[in-house]
């Protein structure tokens, strides 16, 4: 992983100085009356590696989906990069947020650099790429991509037969090719052991250090919360409990506000 | 009795009568089958009697097969093959975007209403009856028993697939979207290489089953051995049915081992 980073990027980064994502009382339901999300507001800054946290069912992913732009949303206000988000957003926004799903959302029968590849659609809508045939330099891009990540030798191998710390790299790899300012993972890492979690959580980390990218992270180990994230957030019930620089939360008072004693 | 034996009690009563309900169910079912099969003179010894001297005579008469017709039979056989193949080929390029179109998961309900439909009601029409209607439009021979294989494939295949469609993974398709693909791209990258197993085993399926149905086409004209068939039925040449029937069960093992063959070579192994 040695390539200079800033090589591969092709567009400036959003001025530190306008909050990435603001999010103003945002409700959804999913069925009438049953709200996931009950009133929440966020303002992540420029460059901001947050992490977000709750037990399962307090709206975690559902928030996740509307940042990624993927659900519409009845209530609520929500810029991303300087942008509001209103029902789908629109090819050129689309493109500057890299959404990584739980089961990170790869084509299993496609190669890893195919996959890698998928991550160029926007710049390349048309039919061509619909055939299968994509633009040398974005194939070069991609093969750039997976050296960066150590898996250039397995480019050509279909995504079932990688392994899962290969998948999540995969899936990274396929959101930096989107070349976004804002990257939002959910608990992309949950599938893997806590020192795998961590070593892919590093490089995230760094990648979005030097290209000044925001990283927004569904997580559910405190330790990596507060190894890897410099602000956190807890979900319950669909409304934040808790937010504060991620060191401040320690195990004690994690547990207090999970147990609902807080 | 405390409360806890209570419910314990109330379980196994449960349990008991779902046991008496199940058994009173497959009796009313062997009643039943009874009840058909008796209407139908499946207990009446005599006819059966007769029935048994009948397969013996005509057994007897079967064998041993005349091999003497093989080069005559030869070029229906072949011509037997190619239609199931074209059938088949033509029909899989029918379903393929009729099953796109069918399916939930990329277009609308209203679409999605209309293609299963029309697929519901071309699979309501039986293969020969495909084959008879082919006839009547482009007369006999083996060009309506392809299309009457491709109908019936169509009929099937484009339902098989736009359920297979449907059972991808949404978030797949919803990570796609995320990196703005398009429905082109999500036919071309997600449709197809996530259902590529089955819808090739779909495929070799369908071809099996096609290779067997264009055995008969030809009893009403539309090509192939059937017309061999229904000459040696009509002048009670058995023997040489005899070698008909033989050479189409070897046409179905070959077709059925290089359907095994295509399955282990091609299809992934996860």
């Amino acid at each position: 992983m040695t390539q200079p980073l800033a090589a591969l990027r092709s567009e400036e980064t959003l001025a530190l100085s306008t909050p990435a994502v603001a999010v103003e009382d945002l409700w959804f339901a999913y069925r009438e009356g049953k709200w996931i999300l009950q009133g929440v507001n966020l303002q992540i800054p420029a460059g901001g590696f947050w992490a977000i946290m709750g037990p399962s069912g307090a709206g975690k992913t559902t928030l996740m989906r509307i940042l990624a732009g993927l659900l519409p949303f009845p209530r609520g206000q929500v810029d991303l990069l300087g942008h509001p988000l209103q029902g789908k957003p629109d090819p050129a926004l689309r493109r500057m947020i890299g959404y990584i799903p739980q089961q990170l959302g790869l084509v299993r029968g496609l190669t890893a650099l195919e996959n890698v590849l998928l991550g160029s659609l926007a710049r390349h809508p048309g039919w061509r790429t619909a055939l299968g045939f994509f633009p040398r330099a974005e194939i070069e891009r991609a093969i750039a991509l997976l050296e960066l990540l150590d898996l250039a030798d397995r480019a050509d191998e279909k995504v079932f037969r990688l392994s899962g710390g290969e998948r999540q790299r995969v899936a990274i790899a396929r959101t930096l090719m989107q070349d976004p300012q804002l990257i939002l993972a959910d608990e992309f890492v949950s599938d893997l052991d806590l020192p795998r979690a961590a070593q892919v959580l590093a490089f995230v980390h760094r990648l979005a250090r030097e290209r000044g990218l925001t990283v927004i992270l569904n997580l559910h180990e405190l330790q990596l919360v507060q190894e890897f994230a410099d602000h956190v957030v807890i979900l319950k019930a669909g409304q934040v409990v808790f937010e504060s620089p991620a060191l401040d939360l320690t195990w004690p008072l994690f547990r207090e506000i999970m147990e609902g004693k807080r | 009795m405390s409360a806890k034996r209570l419910a314990v009690h109330g379980t196994l009563r449960g349990m008991e009568g779902r046991r008496w309900r199940e058994l009173g169910f497959s009796l009313g079912l062997v009643a039943l089958l009874a009840w058909l099969l008796n209407g139908m003179g499946f207990f009446e010894a005599g006819r059966l009697m007769q029935g048994g001297v009948n397969l013996v005579r005509f057994a007897q008469e079967m064998f041993p097969p005349d091999v003497r017709i093989l080069p005559t039979i030869a070029g229906a056989l072949v011509e037997t093959l190619q239609m199931a193949f074209a059938g088949t080929l033509l029909g899989f390029l029918l379903s393929f975007p009729l099953g796109v179109l069918g399916s939930r998961a990329l277009f609308p309900a209203g679409v999605v209403a209309v293609v299963r439909f029309l697929v519901a009601a071309l699979r309501t029409v039986p293969s020969l009856l495909w084959a008879v209607l082919m006839v009547i439009v482009v007369g006999l021979g083996p060009l309506a028993g392809t299309l009457a294989l491709a109908f019936y494939t169509v009929g099937y295949l484009a339902k098989l697939y736009a359920e297979l469609f449907e059972a991808i993974d949404p978030e797949i398709l919803e990570a796609m979207r995320g990196v703005g693909a398009k429905r082109r791209h999500l036919i071309r990258f997600v449709l197809w290489p996530e259902s590529a197993n089955a819808i090739l085993s779909q495929l070799l399926f369908m071809l099996e089953y096609n290779v067997r149905a264009s055995t008969v086409l030809g009893l009403v004209g539309a090509g192939g051995i059937g017309f061999y068939m229904q000459a040696y039925l009509g002048t009670m040449a058995y023997s040489r049915l005899t070698t008909v029937l033989l050479a189409v069960l070897l046409l179905v093992i070959g077709m059925d081992a290089l359907s095994a063959w295509i399955r282990r070579r091609y299809l992934l192994q996860p």
